[in-house]
């Protein structure tokens, strides 16, 4: 059992974390360090930040992993790498897919439709077909290193794609999200805006980093059953 | 349904993370089995 001491971090890590944001109570008007701050109009539903936003930044961060990898492969020429980009994107895909979900659900209770074409949505819906399209491509080609080197090529690609999708058209232009455009309650979206205490705040950067850190875990199991699966068909042949 | 909901917000926050659990399990799920295709050959 290679590091089972950082797994053991990332585990107790994550369930302090997430019992933290499920359990300080909304008060009126808070007084010590875990009380939260009423938010008006969200109220108990404020919580949801801890656990929808990072969904959408973990598929921010393996789709940027998987551009990682691919400009590896593309100098290294390492299947190994190009194993580890095509997981990354894999599991991007699922969290932002879990994103989705998670925000139709509270736009259902806060603006009222579960689907409102609110910027944010649209280019999460363009992120999904972008990434459906990069496996699609995948299944499509039969030859390794051809597969390897396009899909490379495609995931370095829509990778520059991602942030102008998820960090700059979803605030130049006007919307339901907070942090659009002509938004009063602060600049940016609402873990950047004032209306979030700082508690709030510190809570939501650990379950950010906490679930970034499930990620990377995940990331790391399904590239060595990946690799495992490559080296056991090689082996057959 | 709705009117439950948004009478009990906490509900709501309980779906969420229900969502985010189940999907990951959903992953570990189809991980399981191509670990389980693995061990048979």
């Amino acid at each position: 059992m290679k590091h089972i001491f950082l797994k053991l971090v990332i585990a107790i890590f994550s369930l302090i974390t997430v019992s933290f944001a499920l359990l300080i109570p909304i008060v009126t008007s808070p007084k010590t360090f875990f009380e939260f701050p009423i938010i008006p109009t969200l109220e108990e539903k404020a919580r949801n930040i801890f656990f929808h936003v990072p969904m959408a930044w973990i598929s921010v961060i393996a789709f940027f992993t998987s551009v990682f990898y691919s400009i590896k492969y593309l100098i290294k020429k390492d299947e190994v790498d190009d194993i580890k980009s095509s997981s990354a994107a894999n599991l991007g895909f699922i969290f932002c897919v879990l994103a989705t979900i998670t925000g139709a659900i509270w736009a259902r209770f806060n603006w009222g439709e579960f689907w409102n074409w609110d910027p944010r949505q649209t280019s999460i819906f363009i992120l999904l077909l972008i990434y459906g399209a990069y496996f699609v491509l995948r299944s499509a080609i039969d030859e390794d290193e051809k597969r390897a080197k396009i899909s490379a090529v495609y995931s370095i690609i829509s990778g520059l794609t991602v942030p102008f999708f998820v960090f700059v058209m979803p605030r130049i232009m006007t919307g339901l999200h907070p942090g659009s455009l002509g938004d009063a309650s602060g600049k940016g979206p609402l873990f950047e805006a004032k209306a979030m205490a700082t508690n709030m705040r510190i809570i939501f950067y650990l379950s950010v980093l906490s679930f970034t850190m499930i990620y990377f875990w995940i990331l790391n199991l399904k590239a060595r059953v990946e690799v495992l699966y490559m080296k056991n068909f090689e082996n057959k042949n | 349904m709705y009117y439950f909901f948004t009478q009990n917000q906490i509900y709501i926050v309980a779906t969420i993370v229900l969502i985010c659990l189940i999907g990951i399990f959903l992953y570990l799920f189809n991980l399981d089995k191509k670990i389980s295709k693995l061990e048979k050959k």
